[in-house]
């Protein structure tokens, strides 16, 4: 489980059909005072956080799979809760 | 997945079966610099090679994965680490 913040979206035509209708966010890890701690990187996020919220993103590949309703699919990472 | 900006190509003489025809790419990871368009070009983190299956071309901007999950969209094991799982249309990434 990663605590990052949402600063960031993509979008992309050629992709893995399991990322097809995904909203893709960009992450920056934050630590427990909410500043920068580490690389960016991206997720897939179901539960449509804003830019900038906070959240927890799991790294749990077969999780995703799961959501994403497709065995292949190679992504891992994960919007799955909105810091309050 | 991580972002990453395609800095070029490899291609192989003798390799693993699994992977006659493969593609692979050169990707340099993309940090908040890059991200932000502060540094257009390389960072200073180290260079993976990607497996590539969409025909990403030097200049692009992908998204790749690392780890066991790479080798998930083939039917048989096979030896892989880093896959590209997008290529960017368009990006926005600002901090507060």
């Amino acid at each position: 489980m990663l605590h990052a913040r949402i600063d960031g979206r993509a979008t992309a035509t050629i992709a893995h059909p399991s990322l097809k209708g995904q909203k893709i966010v960009i992450c920056t890890p934050i630590d427990e005072f909410g500043a920068t701690n580490g690389s960016p990187f991206a997720a897939v996020d179901p539960i449509g956080a804003g830019q900038h919220s906070k959240v927890i993103i799991t790294t749990d590949g077969s999780w995703t799979q799961n959501t994403v309703h497709d065995d292949t699919s190679p992504i891992r990472n994960q919007v799955i809760g909105i810091i309050d | 997945m991580k972002p990453g900006r395609v800095i070029g190509t490899v291609t192989l003489s003798q390799a693993a079966p699994q992977f006659r025809g493969a593609r692979w790419l050169v990707v340099s990871p993309m940090t908040q610099d890059e991200l932000t368009g502060k540094n257009p070009g390389m960072s200073q983190a180290s260079t993976p090679v990607v497996y590539d299956n969409m025909g990403a071309g030097t200049g692009d901007e992908i998204l790749y994965v690392e780890g066991a999950e790479a080798t998930q969209p083939f039917p048989n094991p096979i030896p892989l680490d880093a896959i590209n799982v997008a290529i960017l249309d368009h990006y926005s990434y600002v901090t507060p």
